[in-house]
């Protein structure tokens, strides 16, 4: 049975997932205007169906980012290019300064060192992973929400994600290494 | 050296352990190193991403109220049209169907004006009947037929004599007359009548109609039967023995002597009465084209009403209309069960379209 959404908890949708939709959708897209058009469409379609969401088939936030991710690939597809990742690297300074509370500025420092290293490794990912670990992340779904965004079985993105995961570690194993060498 | 933690799993852990320990430690349930790094892993991609700013952030904000505003506006003035558009819709286009099936069977069906549904019976070919006395050439081919029809009516047991005299008065009136007639009324048991009437051939179809405006009528048939060869064999012989009878005519104006005379005499009186056979003959065939048999019974039933519904007739008539309205279903089933699965599969083709589509934009 279909128990829709009612205004109160749409708000409270869009309060607790804008900032994590737009962060997923720049993320993706590499621009900020076609991720904040993006942000905007993905809102607009789920008030527009927003009496259709049936609970029995995933959360709000589940069937949020479903919609999300289509726009996000119906815009990667009208472009038809790689995204361009510029993404701000002041950024994770400050976060780290705020998390720390008695490394210092060495913890900070590497705090942005870890940081530059986990960008490169995921832009070093095919865009098909790398777009299941910024979904999986920036929407900090659960795997069965995580299947429910992706349209496929939980078994199906499990596979997915855990060789996505896989690929990354690697991917920073090795850059670790050559920022040692 | 600087050491990037990352989340490692013993060889031994299987995916849906591996995935199970990812979401306690993504969601906060566990605790423990390994679960600190997938925290700290997720929180490094998070910080990678630019915020939203606080402007988008307002726009957002307020075109969604905008938005609400605006359908809020809507539910005041169009709260019935709302409804019939979430719910109605399916409802009223139900409605509408079964209405439109009733009706079509209804109509279908049609009224029961009689009992029991009637023989069909055959339209006939009614042709004048040339005049038996004019034995001018056929200026066209036309064919001499003799009609009958044969009606059964329904009365009950107390009615069936007076429906048989209805049904004579009604023979004379038409020009026509009662040629026999049989009536049998019991007080238990089946009444019955039986007419044979002649009526003129033209005059068929009206009689016939007011025959049926009598009493309800079981059953029904018409008949043909082409008599043209008779008729112009009936008329050659009346064409020949006149033409004997004026050449013996002739021939008796030269006859010189009385033996001749007396032979002459003699042949023209047997002459006379060829033709005089042959002129019968010919009046017979005409007869039977210019009249038409018909055969009228009158069975007395104790089911039967003159007029006016009955409870049997009324069962009759739903039971038609019951199965005409199934056979309107299943031809409108037959109909949409295809189309439906047709578009089914449309829709369900286009979604794995669109998303094979979107799919392939992350190759």
């Amino acid at each position: 049975m279909r128990t829709g959404l009612d205004d109160v908890t749409f708000d409270a949708l869009f309060r607790e997932c804008a900032s994590d939709v737009h962060a997923y959708a720049i993320s993706l897209l590499g621009d900020r205007p076609t991720a904040e058009d993006v942000t905007a469409l993905a809102f607009e379609r789920l008030y527009r169906s927003r009496s259709r969401l049936d609970r029995r088939r995933g959360t709000a936030r589940a069937w949020l980012f479903a919609i999300a991710r289509n726009a996000a690939l119906d815009e990667l597809r009208r472009r038809r290019r790689q995204p361009q990742c510029e993404l701000e690297e002041h950024r994770p300074l400050e976060r780290g300064a705020a998390r720390d509370s008695g490394g210092g500025w060495q913890a900070a420092l590497e705090q942005v060192e870890r940081r530059a290293i986990v960008r490169d490794a995921l832009s070093a990912l095919p865009l098909r992973e790398r777009e299941l670990v910024l979904l999986k992340f920036h929407g900090q779904l659960s795997n069965a929400e995580l299947a429910r965004a992706l349209g496929i079985s939980e078994s199906n993105a499990g596979t997915r994600l855990h060789r996505a995961l896989t690929r990354l570690r690697a991917q920073l194993l090795e850059l670790d290494r050559k920022e040692v060498a | 050296m600087r050491i990037v933690p990352f989340p490692g799993h013993d060889g031994a852990s299987t995916e849906e352990t591996w995935l199970a320990e990812l979401d306690a430690a993504l969601s906060g349930a566990d605790e423990g190193p390994l679960a600190d790094s997938w925290r700290e892993l997720r929180e490094d991609v998070r910080a990678l991403a630019p915020p939203m700013t606080a402007d988008f952030e307002r726009q957002l904000a307020q075109r969604i109220a905008e938005r609400r505003s605006h359908r809020r506006t809507l539910k005041v003035h169009g709260t019935l049209t709302r409804w019939l558009h979430r719910r109605g819709r399916p409802l009223g286009a139900a409605i509408a169907a079964a209405i439109s099936v009733a009706v079509v069977a209804v109509v279908i069906a049609g009224p029961s004006q009689s009992g029991p549904p009637r023989e069909a019976a055959p339209a006939p070919a009614f042709r004048s009947a040339p005049s038996a006395s004019s034995a001018g050439p056929a200026s066209a081919p036309a064919r001499v037929q003799q009609l009958g029809a044969s009606v059964t009516l329904t009365a009950t047991p107390s009615e069936v004599q007076t429906t048989a005299d209805r049904v004579a008065r009604l023979a004379v009136s038409d020009g026509g007359f009662v040629q026999s007639s049989r009536v049998q009324v019991q007080q238990a048991g089946t009444s019955e009548a039986n007419l044979m009437l002649r009526l003129p051939s033209e005059r068929l179809s009206a009689a016939i109609a007011s025959l049926e405006r009598l009493a309800p009528v079981r059953a029904e048939s018409q008949s043909l039967q082409d008599i043209t060869d008779a008729y112009d064999a009936a008329r050659r012989r009346l064409a020949d023995a006149t033409a004997e009878r004026q050449a013996l005519l002739r021939a008796l104006s030269q006859a010189s002597t009385q033996g001749q005379i007396d032979s002459l005499r003699e042949r023209l009186s047997q002459a006379r009465t060829a033709i005089a056979q042959a002129r019968s003959a010919l009046a017979g065939v005409s007869r039977r084209a210019s009249t038409a048999e018909v055969e009228v019974t009158v069975l007395g039933d104790t089911h039967a009403g003159s007029e006016g519904l009955t409870l049997h007739r009324g069962l009759e008539d739903a039971g038609r209309v019951l199965t005409v309205t199934l056979i309107v279903l299943l031809l409108a089933a037959a109909g949409l069960v295809p189309s439906a699965l047709a578009l089914a599969a449309l829709v369900t083709g286009r979604r794995a379209w669109l998303r094979y589509r979107r799919e392939r934009a992350l190759d």
